[in-house]
């Protein structure tokens, strides 16, 4: 009855998440809150197990493989979103700058919480690493969406828009490595069979995906295309789930195969796949919000220096990003403030760690980045003003019911 | 049909190598996902294969789902297949959602007092011959054979009006597959869901009078209420989502299959949890919103076909993956006789009583009555739970004929349609 009330909670939310209630003008930090689906992310926490306990740990117990499934078509989807002519396309210093501010903030993060994860929780030191790591790659994840609402506003030219939406896209990629990474060295017992696990997932992910591009080839019919994309989906991130590795790496892995062999049948799964991207999202950021221990006053006080270095990391890191790309992409000025915003992707690797990686310590990795991606939400609407050239008078007024993908 | 041939194999392949992975790991996460993706694969294709032999989709979703269940094949584990239970619900109640949108008050004021009189012959011929032969059989059946006369007549009660039932779900899959259009259809699904109501109100009855014989004592008012509450209560209910429907409809005007997929769901959880009938809760709501505006009915209807196809091949496959084959050795000879005896009840009672000014009804009406899914489980576990001592091998003996019914049951059904000359097309785009 619980999962019911709840479903329906999300349900009432949606409606008022995508209502003109929220008016940017009236309540902005809110309607920037409930357009990027961290509203649903308090909810959660608010009506999980440590809050209201409206939800028991039995019923996210139950609710697991919808975790699971919401991991699994996250990854598709990014997977998808790979496009290897596009890639092969983009210069050198693109990457190198995309590199050069995810790395920095991911050092700037991962570094300095080695020591606090070694000493005052006295953690082995492999799982101190691994720990300290996953805290790096979800520091290093941006979200561009702040950049995609200011161009679509008229606030920011179309060309900046799209390169910080492109460095932010790029940054997927590190944060994904080093979630492989954070696995291998903490999924398992031995190292060994952590890097097996890992391939197994990848593995896994391609022989799902040339499947999915076999079975979706010649289909005409929408709601077959619609069924099997589905089931696809559900396919390898269930086959991930049950054997206990990663969907998440799964997911990319058969997206990024699909994207690589399935030609245009990509294109027709991707558009499939996009009417559940939205509520598919918003379920997996309320369950991820209510696994949070709020009680855990060691995850506080490791929040501000997350957030605090992850700042410093990325307007540094921008700087130098900045430098790297010179003329092969056009980026607006103080870049680093524009990468504040942390998006779904944080999300959905802390989620997959609290998964494959039981223990207390995975559990205060997921505390930190929830409450750290949280505050980062709110602190890029303000970071955003210092990268915006001042508004000229006949700029288009922002559309309040703009909703964007993380 | 060979693509479909070649793409189920491959699924099943595919299958078969993640469950002999599975293997080498010592310990197993959750299956729910991995049952739920590869029964709508799996169904997806076989209903395509099962086409191209001439048999209904519906059969092929279900044979599949026996082949990969745990219990042939074993490629998913019953823990996965349990998980499945709220896309069950979710595909009852939008199936009843479908035929409720099918219940005009013309068409039941022209049929509706002639279909209760046959219904009600039907399912009291019926009645009786089960009733008469579980008693016959009660020396033969170790959990009856201890029982004194009275509490053997009343379990022999109680089985038989789960025995009776149809299934509505599967009529109006195969209705939809088919296009199916006219008198004939109209009659078979409006018989099929009335024989429902007979069965809700009669087992309620029954085990009211079996807890007495088991010394739990006759309560006569507890009784009435709760069959008066499971009725009138679900139609209440049915009537309130019906409003919301329309005000939806009116207002948002955006994602309806969304919104009926929500809205059946909280129907088949919302209404279980009430101790009402889902089943009845959504027809009650497509009845009343088809007959305040007939233009919001047929949207439903299109909407739901859209939805459709997934939740159908999704529920069958389930269903057929939760048949217990081993179900079948053990009582399987009863089990057999029961199936054959309300085979013969069934035709009997139509080639009778059925309106004589259709000669269509008296020669293949009795077809369409065979099948037994959704609503049968449904009571076969409520029998379980509530009589712990003797209801788990009632739940055997009722899954065995189940399993019997399911695979003789679509086909018939398609046959009956196809005699009747109603089916309007091959194949209905998106639908089960």
């Amino acid at each position: 009855m619980q999962a019911l009330l709840v479903l329906l909670s999300i349900a009432a939310l949606s409606l008022l998440a995508s209502s003109r209630v929220l008016d940017p003008g009236r309540f902005p930090a809110l309607a920037r809150l409930a357009a990027s689906g961290f509203l649903f992310l308090l909810l959660g926490i608010l009506l999980g197990p440590s809050v209201v306990g409206l939800l028991t740990p039995g019923n996210l117990e139950g609710l697991r493989p919808l975790v699971a499934l919401g991991l699994g078509t996250a990854g598709v989807i990014l997977g998808l979103n790979l496009e290897p002519r596009l890639l092969r396309l983009l210069p050198r210093p693109v990457y190198s700058a995309a590199l050069a501010h995810a790395g920095s903030a991911f050092l700037f993060v991962a570094l300095p919480l080695v020591a606090p994860l070694l000493l005052a929780f006295k953690l082995p030191p492999q799982s101190a690493v691994g720990a300290a790591a996953l805290l790096g790659a979800a520091a290093s994840l941006s979200s561009g969406h702040f950049a995609v609402l200011a161009y679509r506003a008229g606030r920011m030219d179309r060309a900046r828009g799209l390169g910080v939406a492109l460095l932010t896209m790029l940054d997927d990629a590190v944060g994904l490595g080093v979630l492989a990474l954070a696995l291998v060295l903490s999924a398992a017992s031995h190292v060994g069979e952590g890097l097996g696990l890992v391939c197994l997932a990848v593995l896994l992910g391609v022989m799902c995906g040339a499947l999915l591009a076999f079975l979706t080839h010649s289909l005409k019919d929408l709601a077959e295309l619609t069924t099997v994309t589905l089931g696809g989906v559900a396919l390898v991130a269930g086959a991930a789930a049950y054997l206990r590795v990663s969907a998440l790496l799964a997911g990319v892995a058969c997206g990024a195969t699909l994207a690589l062999v399935g030609g245009r049948t990509a294109e027709r799964v991707s558009r499939a796949l996009g009417r559940v991207e939205r509520p598919s999202f918003l379920v997996l950021v309320f369950l991820v919000g209510c696994g949070v221990h709020a009680r855990d006053w060691g995850a506080w006080a490791l929040v501000p220096g997350f957030v605090g270095l992850r700042f410093l990391g990325k307007v540094l890191g921008g700087k130098l990003a900045q430098k790297l790309a010179g003329s092969a992409l056009e980026l607006p000025p103080r870049l680093g403030y524009a990468l504040i915003a942390q998006g779904g992707l944080a999300l959905c690797l802390v989620a997959e760690y609290g998964m494959l990686v039981p223990g207390g310590l995975s559990q205060r990795v997921l505390d930190v980045v929830v409450v750290g991606a949280v505050a980062n939400e709110l602190l890029a609407g303000q970071a955003f003003r210092q990268v915006l050239t001042p508004t000229p008078a006949t700029a288009r007024a922002p559309r309040p019911d703009v909703e964007v993908a993380t | 049909m060979k693509g479909a041939v070649i793409r189920l194999v491959l699924v099943m392949g595919l299958l078969a190598i993640i469950s002999r992975a599975q293997m080498l790991r010592v310990d197993s996460g959750t299956p729910v996902t991995l049952a739920a993706g590869a029964l709508l694969l799996c169904g997806l294709f076989a209903g395509k294969v099962a086409k191209g032999f001439g048999l209904p989709r519906l059969t092929g979703y279900l044979l599949v789902g026996v082949a990969v269940g745990p219990y042939a094949l074993g490629f998913i584990p019953n823990a996965g297949v349990k998980g499945l239970e709220l896309v069950k619900g979710l595909a009852v109640s939008l199936i009843a959602l479908v035929a409720g949108t099918e219940l005009r008050l013309g068409l039941i004021r022209q049929v509706g007092t002639r279909v209760a009189l046959l219904c009600a012959g039907v399912c009291g011929l019926t009645f009786v011959v089960c009733f008469g032969a579980l008693f016959a059989f009660k020396p033969l059946l170790p959990f009856m054979a201890s029982m004194t006369v009275a509490q053997g007549l009343a379990v022999s009660a109680l089985v038989s009006t789960v025995v009776v039932s149809f299934s509505p779900t599967v009529t109006i899959a195969i209705v939809q597959e088919t296009s199916a259009r006219g008198s004939f259809t109209e009659f078979l699904m409006a018989l099929v869901i009335i024989g429902d109501l007979f069965v809700m109100v009669a087992f309620a009855l029954a085990a009211g009078i079996t807890k007495a014989s088991f010394g739990g004592g006759l309560d006569v008012a507890g009784l009435l209420g709760g069959v008066g509450w499971e009725l009138f209560g679900s139609v209440g209910v049915g009537c309130v989502l019906a409003v919301a429907v329309l005000v939806y409809m009116r207002g948002v005007k955006q994602e309806l299959p969304l919104f009926l997929v929500g809205l059946s769901f909280t129907a088949a959880e919302g209404g279980a949890r009430l101790h009402l009938s889902p089943l009845l809760v959504s027809l009650a709501a497509g009845a009343l919103v088809a007959n305040l505006d007939e233009r919001s009915g047929e949207r439903i209807h299109h909407a739901i076909q859209q939805a459709g196809l997934p939740v159908f091949a999704l529920f069958f496959a389930a269903a057929g993956a939760g048949l217990k084959l081993d179900a079948l050795v053990t009582v399987g000879p009863v089990a057999l006789v029961l199936v054959a005896l309300r085979g013969v009840a069934i035709w009997f009672s139509c080639r009778k009583l059925a309106p004589a000014d259709d000669p269509r009804l008296r020669r293949y009406l009795w077809m369409g009555l065979i099948s037994q899914a959704g609503v049968t489980f449904g009571l076969a576990a409520l029998v379980s739970r509530t009589f712990p001592s003797f209801g788990p091998n009632v739940e055997v003996l009722i899954v065995a004929m189940i399993t019997a019914h399911e695979l003789v049951g679509p086909v018939l059904t398609r046959r009956a349609l196809s005699a009747s000359g109603e089916i309007r097309a091959d194949e209905a785009a998106g639908t089960a």
